[in-house]
């Protein structure tokens, strides 16, 4: 008796290798260069583009009515080696605790039917 | 490294008096009757608080004190060769006797030397004039007053005679220079004979004296000698609508307008007394607000001499109510009791 055919084994469980089993990497090189594409060109668009005001600008807080106190201390002349202090200054010793005055910041305000003015003398008003 | 300051600590202004006051309820803004000539080498102007039907009689009375004031004006000028003024100061002698108005103006004179700590004496002519490059006629140098040589203390004094008269008593040479003392006492006697209106201003070449009525309103521009036409700052000044009339005195001193460049440096009009040279000052311009012209215009002229901290630690000091100092850094200060007197935008 011939022997038949040989069978065809059953497969066995396919052993899944390395090779086989490893993810096509082209859709995600594709979308990793995509997005370096749109990074780099986000970057070189801000680098090369300044940034565009706002088409409106944003609101100022309406002009006070130049009452805004502050409180600023008072600028010193500082010396350096060798200089003098100006003619009547108070010399103070620079560890002494400052001393500070309030002053109020005016801002400039637009006149509206002002007909009188204070000036220095000789001053020629229009 | 050594901190330099000529402020106290802790200076803090004061309040203006509660009679003065703005009450929020009130001020109506003045539309005035105004007539204006030319004196002291400026303008000379009266503005009058008046209904319509009595335009014609402030117009008329204002008139009336322009030309008084232009005759006391005369007296004590000294760019006229005519004037009381002239001719005391070409006087070789030194006592002389002057006339009452002279002799008022020069009482007027020592009390703004006093209220400014001595920083102002309008015994400084000649160093004056030697700013501007004039040497004196007529007057060798050994004969000028001791004002010249930097001495902070008032080298002249006065000798009261009567009938308001007084004998000036002063070193050899020493000439005067009345400038602001004369404007500011000029601009208070105005408003005095202008009492028959509650409301009025006498505008002395930028130095004002005014009078608010009851519930009247003067709005005073602060110029800003940057720009023509601009302001620093627009004050409200006025009078509660139950009370009486409220008195006030504004006055704007500076650097800016009266000076020259010499041999490569500026100068410019304001002379230090305890230099004898123009003052070395970081104030391009000072406006104080107080009770009368007068003091107001010798209080700024101090504040610009003494520079931005000492001027306005003096200015704390004297209790003005109300003080705008321009710097040569273009900034804006103020004492804290000037918000009181600062119009609103809506004015």
């Amino acid at each position: 008796m011939e022997p038949g055919p040989p069978t065809r084994q059953p497969a066995a469980p396919a052993v899944p290798s390395a090779r086989a089993t490893r993810a096509d990497p082209t859709g995600m090189r594709i979308i990793l260069g995509a997005g370096g594409l749109v990074a780099l060109s986000a970057l070189v668009t801000a680098i090369v583009v300044p940034p565009a005001p706002a088409s409106a600008p944003a609101p100022i807080p309406a002009a006070s009515p130049a009452t805004v106190a502050r409180q600023r201390p008072v600028q010193y002349i500082q010396l350096a080696p060798g200089q003098s202090p100006p003619p009547g200054a108070t010399v103070i010793d620079a560890k002494a605790p400052k001393p500070v005055t309030i002053v109020t910041r005016v801002p400039a305000p637009t006149p509206k039917t002002v007909v009188i003015r204070t000036t220095q003398s000789g001053k020629v008003i229009p | 490294m050594t901190a330099v300051a000529g402020m106290r600590p802790a200076a803090r202004s004061r309040r203006v008096p509660s009679s003065a006051a703005p009450d929020p309820a009130i001020l109506l803004p003045v539309a005035p009757v105004s007539v204006a000539t030319r004196a002291m080498g400026g303008r000379l102007g009266v503005h009058v608080d008046a209904a319509p039907p009595e335009a014609e009689r402030a117009r008329r009375d204002g008139r009336r004190v322009l030309a008084r004031v232009g005759r006391w004006a005369d007296r004590l000028s000294r760019h006229l060769g005519t004037s009381e003024l002239s001719r005391l100061n070409t006087d070789p002698r030194p006592r002389v006797r002057i006339g009452p108005t002279l002799a008022a103006v020069l009482r007027a004179a020592i009390d703004a030397s006093e209220a400014s700590d001595g920083l102002v004496d309008i015994g400084l002519l000649d160093a004056r004039l030697a700013a501007e490059g004039i040497r004196p006629a007529g007057i060798a140098t050994e004969e000028l007053g001791t004002a010249c040589l930097g001495t902070s203390a008032r080298a002249w004094s006065l000798q009261a005679e009567p009938r308001g008269c007084a004998v000036v008593i002063r070193p050899p040479g020493l000439r005067l220079d009345l400038g602001g003392v004369a404007k500011g006492w000029l601009a208070d006697r105005a408003l005095d004979l202008l009492d028959g209106w509650p409301g009025a201003v006498v505008d002395a070449d930028g130095d004002l004296a005014l009078r608010a009525a009851p519930g009247r309103s003067w709005s005073v521009a602060v110029d800003d000698p940057r720009a023509s036409g601009a302001a620093l700052a627009v004050l409200r000044l006025s009078a509660p609508a139950r009370g009486w009339p409220v008195r006030w005195g504004v006055a704007t001193s500076g650097t800016s307008i009266h000076r020259w460049l010499r041999d490569g440096t500026v100068r410019h009009h304001l002379i230090d007394p305890r230099t004898g040279r123009p003052a070395v000052t970081d104030v391009v311009q000072a406006t104080v607000v107080c009770a009368s012209a007068l003091r107001a215009e010798a209080l700024a002229k101090a504040a610009v001499i003494a520079g931005t901290i000492e001027g306005l630690a003096l200015l704390d000091r004297a209790g003005v109510g109300g003080a705008i100092v321009l710097t040569d850094h273009d900034e804006v200060l103020a004492l804290p009791g000037t918000r009181d007197l600062l119009a609103d935008d809506g004015d």
